[in-house]
């Protein structure tokens, strides 16, 4: 091929066709050169010459085509025959009795267990959450006790493991066989048998609120260092008490970055509730429990109760991308509507591959 | 615009029939460790003047404005605002410090600008500019409508639903001035508020600062726009190492300084 070198204001003679279209997309245009008649300064950014190919003629009216990527279609097809297998296991395979399932869905003692289940998970995450924002001030206090309390907590429940934490409230009178409430080293005005107030139900909230509230300190304060100090201190030049300023200014701005570590937290909570059948509380797991230990009917049941975990888990997971958008105002450009569920659920099917920039969705 | 400049002797007397200044700054001192970052500083500013803080980064510039809302605590020295000890009472030979309910009502008369806007990115341009009306007791309905007119004062009428994000820094670093004079503060205090600005957005916020100068308002500007300060300021105070170095009118400050640190910094950004 020829090279040729196209001198924009004199076109070569073999291409006549391109130039009188082409030339005023090259030369300065007198609106950019800053004066309608093109004096002399304006002949001086014209005379530089744009070299030009013929190739360009072809590139520029060029369609684009992204590249395909094998590897990935590969993938998608292996993913999606071990999918149609579970399903066709799931369907066919006859020990799964899904009619013992249908029969037992909405079973009356089962469903009293799913109530608890809730209800524990409510108590738990609310009280946890409110000890732990706590916990995180003191963590985050000038005051140095404040700081190593906070901190020394964090540090004993995160190292004990819930069950353990559960089975020592539940066995706490032997440890403590009464209870007062009064003057410390003093007078005692109440006294209570320990073993009549730590019934399992109280042993299993107290357990697991002590131990939600220590993770729930540690998302909260992340949260909390995560907004800019410039936003409080430019508060506090406003005259902002403090109160307001965590209230309205630090906590809001706290929340993008706590929400998910929360959601995943209470998703958590809401399986780890299932640990407190040990102590006999008749949450989901145990109700379903003792019914198969006089039916025998294993199978069907545990999938009752894994279907119903798997319900609640999904309505809480809308439930977190609802909250997730409510706090996410004003940190997008345009103030348009934001993705919908549709597109994040898209998003977090990677056999679309799409999954580059959606990923944040649903966890 | 005769701020004092002494920083060893003592600071100059009121003359007899000269009004307080609005502003007196004494013997202030700030250490951040071993680093000393003001080493004793006397300044005065008079109701209505606009003061402008010079000099080379680290030389203590901010730490001096940051310390007249007492958002820097001074480890000696004290300022006062109006008459008023800021974050400290008088007592029995000591100075102890204000319970912090005190410190927010000083400092809600005292409007601050920052270099980084620090606009609150949860609210729009409106909520910010009421939370500090609201928060110190003025009706919603009528901090709305003042900050309808303080949008308009900065070049931004209708934009009152708008939040941080959707702004360019100019009008961003604009609508964070209407925020500090919705509480319709005596002084303003400015940290490099054009420093963070795409060049060419720099003229509307000083026009901005420009139209509050020539409104009466006492101002203090730290900044590097050295053209500005020729043009708006009454009195310029160059700062180097934690000390005033130099300071006077504009016209002798910037044209003909004496300290050869101040004709080293000008000549450098000149």
């Amino acid at each position: 091929m020829r090279k040729s070198c196209l001198w924009l204001f004199r076109p070569v003679s073999d291409t006549p066709s391109a130039a009188p279209g082409r030339t005023d997309r090259y030369v300065t245009s007198p609106s950019l050169s800053g004066s309608a008649v093109p004096g002399p300064g304006a002949d001086q950014l014209i005379a530089r010459p744009l070299v030009a190919r013929r190739e360009d003629e072809r590139l520029l009216a060029a369609r684009l085509v992204t590249s395909h990527r094998p590897g990935q279609w590969v993938g998608a097809v292996v993913v999606l025959v071990l999918f149609a297998m579970l399903v066709h296991t799931l369907v066919t395979n006859p020990r799964f009795q899904w009619g013992i399932v249908g029969d037992y869905f909405v079973n009356g003692s089962i469903m009293r267990g799913l109530v608890l289940t809730l209800w524990l998970t409510a108590a738990v995450m609310s009280c946890g959450f409110l000890l732990g924002i706590g916990l995180a001030a003191m963590r985050l206090s000038s005051n140095p006790i404040l700081r190593s309390l906070s901190f020394g907590y964090v540090w004993l429940v995160r190292s004990v493991p819930p069950l353990v934490q559960l089975l020592f409230w539940y066995e706490i009178a032997s440890l403590y066989p009464q209870l007062s409430l009064g003057i410390p080293f003093g007078h005692e005005f109440v006294t209570v048998k320990t073993a009549h107030l730590f019934t399992g139900i109280l042993a299993a909230f107290v357990g697991l609120t002590v131990d939600i509230a220590a993770f729930s300190a540690e998302i909260v304060r992340g949260g909390i260092l995560s907004v800019e100090r410039g936003q409080s201190e430019a508060a506090e030049a406003l005259g902002l008490g403090r109160g307001r300023i965590f209230r309205r200014i630090v906590l809001p701005q706290a929340m993008p970055a706590i929400v998910p570590a929360m959601g995943n937290l209470l998703i958590g909570l809401l399986k780890a509730t299932s640990i407190v059948s040990v102590i006999a509380v008749s949450d989901l797991l145990y109700s379903v429990q003792l019914i198969y230990q006089q039916n025998f009917l294993i199978m069907p049941l545990l999938m009752v109760a894994t279907l119903w975990y798997i319900i609640l888990t999904t309505l809480l997971s809308i439930g977190q991308y609802f909250i997730e958008r409510y706090y996410a105002r004003g940190k997008r450009r345009n103030s348009g509507p934001g993705r919908g569920l549709w597109q994040i659920a898209r998003g977090n099917l990677p056999v679309f591959g799409r999954t580059r920039n959606d990923l944040a969705g649903l966890a | 615009m005769n701020a004092s400049v002494s920083t060893a002797s003592g600071p100059a007397e009121t003359a007899p029939g000269e009004s307080l200044p609005l502003v007196r700054i004494r013997g202030l001192r700030k250490n951040f460790g071993p680093h000393r970052v003001l080493d004793g500083i006397d300044l005065d500013v008079r109701e209505g003047e606009v003061t402008v803080l010079l000099g080379p980064s680290g030389s203590g510039k901010s730490t001096l404005l940051r310390c007249v809302n007492h958002l820097e605590k001074p480890d000696s020295g004290f300022v006062e605002v109006a008459g008023e000890l800021i974050g400290y009472r008088y007592d029995h030979s000591r100075l102890h410090e204000l319970p912090h309910r005190q410190v927010t009502r000083q400092r809600a008369r005292i409007g601050m600008v920052f270099q980084q806007f620090n606009l609150f990115g949860h609210m729009t341009a409106l909520e910010n500019i009421i939370e500090g009306p609201v928060a110190a007791g003025v009706p919603r309905k009528q901090a709305v409508a003042a900050a309808g007119e303080l949008l308009e004062r900065v070049g931004l009428a209708g934009r009152e639903g708008s939040y941080p994000r959707q702004m360019s820094g100019g009008q961003q670093q604009r609508v964070a001035i209407a925020r500090a004079l919705a509480l319709q503060p005596r002084l303003m205090l400015f940290d490099e508020p054009t420093s963070a600005l795409d060049p060419e957005l720099v003229g509307d916020v000083l026009a901005v600062i420009r139209d509050l100068a020539a409104s009466g308002m006492t101002m203090i500007v730290v900044t590097h726009e050295i053209g500005f300060a020729r043009e708006v300021a009454d009195n310029v105070v160059f700062l180097d190492d934690g000390r005033i170095v130099e300071s006077g009118p504009p016209a002798n400050v910037l044209t003909s300084p004496r300290h050869q640190r101040a004709r080293a910094f000008l000549a450098a950004v000149l």
